[in-house]
C-alpha cells in the first residue's frame, strides 16, 4: 500500500531538520482536499491516476458525500528530494546533511467557516501552511481568516493558485490576463499578511514571492502544478542563466523580445511578458491542441515537453488526455514537495520564534528551553490539540505535537489540562501512556516513541483531557497555550432522547461529543435542558448527526436553533440602590451603569483581564476608556466567573471592614452575573459601583450569609432601574455573488434585520462581495433563503462577530425583548412576568 | 446571665400570621376527644403532649380542657414546632419526658420514635357531587384502571367514599389512610380492591390516580414518587378534573443530581431530630459522600434559610434530610441547590438506575431493608466531563492498600484543598495595621448577645 513503513518513518522522526509539519487551509470549495491526494498519491498511499478524486484526507462518510471536509486529518509522508533541489535550502537548520529524505506530517483542514475551530487546532500543532486559493474566485473571506490566524500562531504561509484548468477551459482568460489574476492574488495575500506580521519579525520574510518558488500553480483536480523553478530549470541550460536569476526574470514587469532577444521592465510592442511567454504560451498551446483535437499538433508537443503517454493512455482525448499529459509533464507532487521542503520550516527553525507564542510559563525554564531548542533530550512538552474518535466507542486518542523531549509508550507523564495552575493539584493527572501512535488519514500505526517536532497521537490520556492540554515530564512546567478560536458556539439546540428513558445515553453521548469537536459545547443548564452549542447551521448540524449515530446511538428529539442571549443595561441607575441584609444591619448601596463601548470585547480578548498589574490596567482604562484612576484601581473583580466581561468597582471611602465582606460581595456579585435579574441569562458589559456600605460593627453580624444574597439583590435592584437590556449576538457575514443577484440579497437581509455595511467587486472578477450584520437568531435557514432568492448564485459565510442591544424595553409587553424573557423564564421554569423591583430595592 | 442569653421577651411578642382562624363549635366530635382519650386509657399513659399547627392553637386550650374533662392525665400543649407542623416533634415531647403525642392538623405520616396519636383534620366533603365529576370523565369500562387518592381531610367520610366509588368501578382501587406502619404502606397510604385486599403501589403503574383534596405539596409528593400512568386532581371546590404533570421538575431535578457529582463539599443538612432512620440516613449520606472522595458536612441550623446558608460558601451542595412536605427543596432563593437524600444516591451510589421518572421523597425507603434500598457500590469510573462545568471531574477514591507514601500524598491533598479554598479568599483575619492606628483609652464597648445588644443603634 506505501511505499515507505513506519520503520523508515520513526527513523526520519530523529532527523529533526528534515521534518516539515504544515496545514493545507483554506476557503470553502477552492480545492484543498483534493490538492493534497497529489501529495498522498506521490507518497503511493494512493494510485496515482485517482489522485483528484479520492480525497483521501476525507475520512468519514459524510465528508466523501458531501465534499466537504468537516475534521481536520493528518497524514504522515515520506519523500526524497533530489540533490538538485536540495542546494535550494540553505539553511543549515532546514535539512540534516546527508539526508535527502524528508519527512512531511501534513494536515487537511475544513474550509467551511463553521468548522474553522478544527484548523485553529490544525494550525498548533504545525509550522507552516499550503494556503490554497481558487484563482478563479480570489482571496475569501475564509481565507483571509485562516491566513490571518495563521500568521497570529507564527506560521509560515506558501501560496497555491488552484483551479487553473478553470480558468483556462470554463473563463477562457487570456494569458496576461491570468497572470494579472494571479498577481492580484499574489498581492492580496501579501497584503494580509503584511497587516499582521512584518518582515523585522521573528520568522523573518513571511511573504510569498512567486520569483522565490513560494508560490505554486496548477490544479489540484487534475493532478498538476508547477512552481517558476520547474519552468525555470526547462529554460535554464537553454537560456544559459542561472536558475535563480531565471526565475526573478520569470514573474513581475520582466519582457521579452524575441526578434532581439533582449529583456526589458516594460512592455512595448515587440515584446511579451517573460510568465506568459515562457509559462503560460507552453500550457495553452497544450490545452488548445488538446481539447481542439489537434492530433498532430498534440505529437508534437508532447515530444517537445518529454512527455511519453503510456500505452494504456494511448486512446485516450479530450479532457481525458490533457489530465495525462499535464500531469506527467508537470506533477503536482513533485512541484509542492518542493515548495514544502525549501520553504516551509522545519520544527527546529520554527520552534525558536514560537516558543514565546506556544508556552505559558517562564521563557528561561526546561520547558522553555526544550521547546526552544527542539531538544529530543529535554523534559517532555506535547500539546494536545483535538481529540481524535477511535474504533472503540467512546474511546479517543489524544492527538497533538511533541514540542521538546519525546513521548514513549509505558511513559509515565503528566496530563494537565487547560485549568491546570502550577503548584495546584486541580485539572492534573500523573498517569501512564499507554501507547503513542502515528495517524495516517484512516489508518493508525503503532509505534514506540516520538521525538520532538513530530505530531502523533496518544492512547490512554483521553479520560484525563476534555478536548486538549499539555502532556510533560518537567514537574514545573507550565501550561502551553490554550487556542483561541476565531468563532463562537453561539448557535444552540436542546435535544432529548425520543424515548426518555435513553436519557442516561444521550449525556454519556454529549460527553463524547463535548471531546469530539474543539469547539462544541455540550451544556447541562439549570433547567435541566441538554443544550448543544456550536459555531453555526452547519456545524450543528454536524454535531447532532455524530451525537445521534455515533456517540449516543438512540434516536434524537432537536429543538429548533436558538441563541442565547445576554443581559445588560442602557443607563446608569437612576437612583442610589440600597438592599438591607436579612438581619437589617447592613446596608449596600450601589449603582449600575454601562460600560462604554468596545471594553466588553476587549475583556473577551483578554486586553483586560483580572490577572493584569492593577495599576498599569487602570492606567489602560483611564486612558481608553476615560474612567477614574482611582476608581479603576479599585476593580474588586469580573465576572461571571471570575473573568467574564462585566465589573464590581469599589467607590466607597473610608468603609470600615470593607474588605472583611469583599469575598462575599464578589460571591454574590458572580452570581448575580451568572443569572441576570431578567431572564437568569448571563450579565454583559455592566458596570456596578459600590457607593456606600453601613455594617455592623461585630463580624458574626456581617458573614457570608448576611452579605452574598444582599449583594445579589442589590445588583438586581440596580439592573432593574437602568434601563435593563438584552442583547443578542450578530453574525458578520460576507456574500460573494454576480452582481444580477445583488439585489436578492439586499431582500433577503431586510427580511432579517440585516444590513450591509460594504459590497464590493472582486477586482478582476465579476463577482461581487457584500458585508452584512446579520442577527444570528435570523440567520436560521438564511442560505437556502438566499440561495432561492438569487437562483443559488449566492453563497453566505457567516462568522460570529459581536454582541447588539436588541432593540426594545423588555420591561414593556409586547416588546420583542419582552417575549424573549418570557420565552426563556418559561423554558427555566422561572416566574413568568417580570422581576418586581419591590422585591430587592430596601427604603431606608 | 442576661448577657449570655436572649431575652424571652422576643418569643413571648413575635407575632405569627395565620392563615385561617376558624371557630369550632363541635369540638368534641371534630377533634375525636371522645377516641384520643380512650387511647390515652388504653395505653395507660400518664404524661401526653399534645401538638398543635400555628392554625389550631387557637382551640388548643379548649381541646385540653374537654381531654382533662374525661381523663386525668399529665397534658401539654406543644406549639411552634422546629421544623414542620406535619411532623411529630418528639424532641419538644422529650423536654417533657412525654410518653406519647396527640397530633393535631396535617400530617406527613412519617415515623417517629415515639407512641403518635393521630387526629387528622375534617372537612365537609360532596361524595357524590366528586363522584360525578369522575364518571363523566372515565365511562365504566373495563379496559381503564383507576385509583382513587383523598386528602386526609376526607378521612371521615371514608366509607361513603369506598362505597360510592366500588359502585362505580368495582374493578378499581382506593388508596386510604392507613395508620398501622405496614410493609405495602407508602406515604401514610395503602391500596385497596373491592375485596379488601392490600396492594403494593406497583400495581399503580398502568392506573389513573386520581386525587380528591387542593393543590399542594401532598399531592405534588404524590404524583412525583408514585408512579401511575397519569395523575389528575379533582378539587371539590371547582369540580373539575385537572391533569397533573411535573416533567419540568423532573427535569430539574436531573440537573441537581449531576450538580451532585460535580460538588466536592456536601452540607448534610438535618432538620429533622425524630426517629432512628434520621441517624440511619445521615450516616448513610455520609458514608456516600466518603466512598466518592467527597467531604460532607453536617449541618443543624434550625430552620433553614437562605441568609443561614450563605454563610458556608465552601459547601457545593446540601442534601436536606427533612419532612417530604417540605417546600425547601425546589426553592431557588438559596446560594448552593439543595437536594432530597435521594438524589445524592442516583448520583453518587454507581448500583442505582441514573435515570429515574419517579422520586423517592421519603428518605426511610432508601435505608437497608425498605423498598428503595439498593447497596453502595464502589465506584468504577475515575474521571468523567462535567456537562455543567465543562471539565474533567475525577472521583478522589479512598483506596486501603495503597502504601504510606500515597497515604502521604492523600493526606496532604486533602490539606490543600482546605487550603486551596482559603487560599481564593482575599480576607485572611484581622489586619493588624501596626503602627496605622491611633492610640486610644479603652472604652465602654457593648453588652449583650449579637442577636440583641442592649446599646444597639436603631
Amino acid at each position: 500500500m506505501v511505499n515507505f513503513t513506519v520503520d523508515e518513518i520513526r527513523t526520519m522522526m530523529d532527523k529533526k531538520r528534515n521534518i516539515r509539519n504544515m496545514s493545507v487551509i483554506a476557503h470553502v470549495d477552492h480545492g484543498k482536499s483534493t490538492l493534497t491526494d497529489s501529495l498522498v498519491s506521490k507518497a503511493g498511499i494512493i494510485a496515482g491516476a485517482r489522485a483528484g478524486e479520492t480525497r483521501f484526507t476525507d475520512t468519514r462518510k459524510d465528508e466523501q458525500d458531501r465534499c466537504i471536509t468537516i475534521k481536520s486529518t493528518a497524514i504522515s509522508m515520506f519523500f526524497e528530494l533530489e540533490e538538485k533541489d536540495l542546494v535550494f535550502i540553505t539553511n543549515p537548520d532546514q535539512r540534516e546533511k546527508n539526508e535527502k529524505g524528508f519527512l512531511i506530517n501534513l494536515i487537511d483542514s475544513p474550509g467551511h467557516v463553521d468548522f474553522s475551530s478544527e484548523v485553529t487546532a490544525a494550525l498548533r500543532v504545525t509550522d507552516g501552511a499550503l494556503v490554497v486559493v481558487d484563482c478563479v474566485s480570489g482571496v475569501c473571506v475564509q481565507t483571509e481568516t485562516v491566513l490571518r490566524q495563521a500568521i497570529a500562531e507564527r506560521i509560515k504561509p506558501i501560496l497555491f493558485m488552484n483551479k487553473m484548468d478553470r480558468a483556462l477551459l470554463e473563463l477562457q482568460l487570456e494569458s496576461e490576463e491570468l497572470y494579472q489574476t494571479f498577481q492580484r492574488i499574489v498581492e492580496n495575500v501579501n497584503v494580509i499578511i503584511a497587516t499582521y506580521s512584518d518582515d523585522s519579525g521573528p520568522m523573518g520574510e513571511v511573504r510569498v514571492d512567486p520569483s522565490k518558488g513560494s508560490v505554486g500553480f496548477g490544479s489540484g483536480l487534475h493532478g498538476w502544478a508547477f512552481t517558476l523553478k520547474q519552468f525555470s530549470e526547462m529554460y535554464a541550460d537553454k537560456f544559459k542563466i542561472d536558475l535563480v536569476k531565471l526565475m526573478n526574470r520569470l514573474w513581475g514587469e520582466n519582457f521579452f523580445n524575441p526578434q532581439t532577444k533582449k529583456w526589458a521592465k516594460q512592455k512595448d510592442n515587440d515584446n511579451k511578458r517573460s510568465f506568459c511567454m515562457y509559462v503560460l504560451d507552453p500550457i495553452y498551446k497544450v490545452f488548445d491542441a488538446i481539447m481542439n483535437f489537434k492530433k498532430d499538433e498534440i505529437d508534437s508537443l508532447l515530444k517537445k515537453l518529454g512527455v511519453t503517454i503510456k500505452h494504456e493512455d494511448a486512446d485516450k482525448d479530450g479532457k481525458a488526455l490533457l489530465k495525462v499529459v499535464m500531469r506527467s509533464w508537470l506533477p503536482a507532487g513533485e512541484a509542492l514537495l518542493q515548495m514544502i521542503a525549501i520553504h516551509l520550516p522545519s520544527p527546529v527553525v520554527a520552534q525558536k520564534y514560537r516558543m514565546e507564542m506556544l508556552y505559558e510559563g517562564p521563557h528561561d525554564d526546561e520547558a522553555a528551553i526544550g521547546i526552544k531548542n527542539c531538544d529530543p533530550e529535554a523534559p517532555l512538552m506535547m500539546y494536545v490539540s483535538k481529540m481524535v474518535p477511535t474504533s472503540d466507542k467512546g474511546r479517543f486518542y489524544a492527538f497533538g505535537r511533541v514540542f521538546s523531549g519525546k513521548v514513549v509508550t509505558g511513559q509515565k507523564a503528566r496530563i494537565m489540562g487547560p485549568n491546570y495552575q502550577p503548584g495546584k493539584k486541580e485539572d492534573l493527572y500523573e498517569k501512564t501512556i499507554q501507547r503513542t501512535i502515528l495517524m495516517m488519514g484512516r489508518y493508525v500505526e503503532a509505534i514506540e516513541d516520538v521525538p520532538s517536532g513530530n505530531i502523533c497521537g496518544l492512547v490512554g490520556v483521553d479520560q484525563f483531557l476534555v478536548k486538549t492540554g499539555t502532556i510533560t515530564t518537567f514537574k514545573n512546567a507550565h501550561n502551553m497555550k490554550v487556542m483561541k478560536f476565531s468563532v463562537s458556539p453561539v448557535v444552540r439546540v436542546a435535544v432529548e432522547p425520543k424515548n426518555p428513558a435513553d436519557l442516561p445515553k444521550l449525556v454519556e453521548g454529549l460527553k463524547r461529543l463535548a471531546k469530539s469537536d474543539p469547539m462544541v459545547q455540550c451544556i447541562n443548564e439549570e433547567s435541566g435542558e441538554h443544550i448543544v452549542a456550536g459555531a453555526g447551521e452547519l456545524h450543528l448540524e454536524i454535531c447532532l448527526k455524530d451525537l445521534e449515530e455515533d456517540h449516543a446511538c438512540i434516536p434524537i428529539k432537536k429543538s429548533d436553533p436558538v441563541v442565547s442571549y445576554r443581559e445588560t443595561v442602557g443607563e446608569e441607575s437612576d437612583q442610589m440602590c440600597l438592599s438591607k441584609s436579612p438581619n437589617k444591619h447592613n446596608r449596600l448601596f450601589m449603582k449600575a451603569q454601562p460600560m462604554p463601548e468596545g471594553l466588553p470585547e476587549d475583556i473577551d480578548e483578554g486586553h483586560v483581564n483580572p490577572r493584569d498589574d492593577f495599576k498599569t490596567r487602570a492606567r489602560y482604562l483611564s486612558d481608553k476608556y476615560e474612567y477614574d484612576v482611582t476608581e479603576a484601581r479599585k476593580i474588586w473583580c469580573f465576572g461571571p466567573e471570575g473573568t467574564g466581561p462585566n465589573i464590581l468597582v469599589d467607590c466607597t471611602k473610608g468603609v470600615q471592614y470593607l474588605n472583611e465582606i469583599k469575598d462575599s460581595v464578589v460571591a454574590g456579585f458572580q452570581w448575580a452575573a451568572k443569572e441576570g435579574v431578567m431572564a437568569e441569562e448571563n450579565l454583559r458589559g455592566v458596570r456596578f459601583n459600590i457607593y456606600d456600605v453601613t455594617l455592623h460593627t461585630d463580624a458574626i453580624h456581617r458573614g457570608g450569609g448576611q452579605i452574598i444574597p444582599t449583594t445579589r439583590r442589590c445588583l438586581y435592584a440596580c439592573l432593574l432601574t437602568a434601563q435593563p437590556r438584552l442583547m443578542e449576538p450578530v453574525y458578520l457575514c460576507e456574500i460573494q455573488c454576480p452582481e444580477v443577484a445583488v439585489g436578492g440579497i439586499y431582500g433577503v437581509l431586510n427580511r432579517r434585520r440585516g444590513h450591509v455595511f460594504e459590497e464590493s467587486q472582486v477586482a478582476g472578477t465579476p463577482m461581487f462581495v457584500v458585508k452584512a450584520y446579520l442577527p444570528v437568531n435570523e440567520s436560521f435557514g438564511f442560505t437556502a433563503d438566499l440561495r432561492s432568492n438569487t437562483g443559488g448564485q449566492a453563497f453566505p459565510q457567516c462568522v460570529f462577530d459581536h454582541w447588539q442591544i436588541l432593540p426594545g424595553d423588555p420591561c414593556e409587553a409586547g416588546s420583542k425583548p419582552y417575549v424573549v424573557v418570557q420565552e426563556t423564564r418559561k423554558r427555566k421554569g422561572l416566574k413568568e412576568g417580570l422581576p418586581d423591583l419591590n422585591q430587592y430595592l430596601d427604603k431606608l | 446571665m442576661a448577657n449570655f442569653t436572649t431575652d424571652g421577651k422576643i418569643c413571648i411578642e413575635r407575632e405569627l400570621p395565620v392563615a385561617n382562624e376558624q371557630h369550632y363549635d363541635d369540638i368534641i366530635s371534630r377533634f375525636d376527644i371522645n377516641e384520643t382519650c380512650q387511647w390515652i386509657r388504653d395505653n395507660n399513659y400518664g404524661k401526653v403532649c399534645l401538638q398543635f399547627p400555628d392554625e389550631l392553637l387557637n382551640v388548643s386550650a379548649k381541646i385540653y380542657e374537654e381531654i382533662k374533662k374525661q381523663i386525668d392525665v399529665d397534658l401539654y400543649i406543644l406549639g411552634d414546632t422546629s421544623y414542620a407542623s406535619c411532623c411529630v416533634d418528639s424532641v419538644a415531647a422529650m423536654h417533657v419526658e412525654s410518653e406519647a403525642v396527640i397530633h393535631y392538623g396535617h400530617t406527613c405520616f412519617s415515623k417517629t420514635n415515639i407512641p403518635v396519636y393521630t387526629v387528622l383534620p375534617k372537612r365537609e366533603l360532596n361524595v357524590q357531587g366528586c363522584m360525578k365529576v369522575v364518571a363523566s370523565n372515565y365511562k365504566i369500562d373495563d379496559n381503564v384502571k383507576l385509583c382513587l387518592f383523598y386528602d386526609e381531610e376526607f378521612e371521615h367520610c371514608k366509607d361513603d367514599l369506598v362505597h360510592h366509588w366500588f359502585q362505580l368501578y368495582s374493578k378499581s382501587y382506593i388508596a386510604s389512610v392507613e395508620m398501622e406502619d405496614k410493609p405495602e404502606r407508602f406515604l401514610g397510604r395503602t391500596i385497596r380492591d373491592k375485596q379488601g385486599t392490600i396492594y403494593p403501589p406497583d400495581i399503580l403503574k398502568d392506573c389513573i390516580c386520581i386525587y380528591i383534596g387542593s393543590r399542594g405539596q401532598t399531592l405534588f409528593n404524590y404524583t412525583i414518587s408514585i408512579a401511575a400512568a397519569e395523575w389528575h386532581l379533582l378539587d371539590p371546590e371547582s369540580d373539575r378534573l385537572e391533569h397533573v404533570e411535573e416533567t419540568m421538575w423532573f427535569k430539574r431535578r436531573r440537573y441537581l443530581v449531576e450538580k451532585c457529582k460535580d460538588a466536592n463539599v456536601v452540607g448534610i443538612l438535618v432538620c429533622k431530630l425524630a426517629g432512628d432512620q434520621t441517624k440511619d440516613i445521615i450516616s448513610r449520606m455520609k458514608h456516600l459522600c466518603k466512598v466518592n472522595g467527597k467531604k460532607s458536612y453536617i449541618v443543624s441550623v434550625g430552620k433553614p434559610n437562605v441568609a443561614k446558608l450563605a454563610n458556608f460558601p465552601e459547601i457545593d451542595i446540601y442534601v436536606l434530610i427533612a419532612c417530604p412536605e417540605n417546600d425547601l427543596y425546589s426553592n431557588r432563593d438559596f446560594y448552593k441547590p439543595i437536594v432530597y437524600p435521594y438524589e445524592l444516591e442516583v448520583a453518587l451510589n454507581s448500583n442505582r438506575e441514573p435515570y429515574f421518572t419517579h422520586h423517592v421523597t421519603d428518605y426511610d425507603d432508601l435505608l437497608p431493608g425498605k423498598r428503595h434500598y439498593c447497596d453502595i457500590d464502589h465506584v468504577k469510573e475515575l474521571t468523567d466531563v462535567s456537562l455543567i462545568t465543562g471539565r474533567i471531574r475525577e472521583t478522589r477514591i479512598e483506596n486501603n492498600e495503597s502504601g504510606s507514601q500515597e497515604l502521604a500524598e492523600k493526606q496532604n491533598w486533602a490539606l490543600e484543598s482546605i487550603g486551596s479554598n482559603l487560599q481564593d479568599r482575599s480576607w485572611k483575619g484581622l489586619e493588624q495595621k501596626l503602627g496605622e492606628t491611633e492610640v486610644k483609652k479603652a472604652e465602654v464597648g457593648r453588652k449583650g448577645i449579637p442577636l440583641q445588644y442592649s446599646n444597639e443603634p436603631e
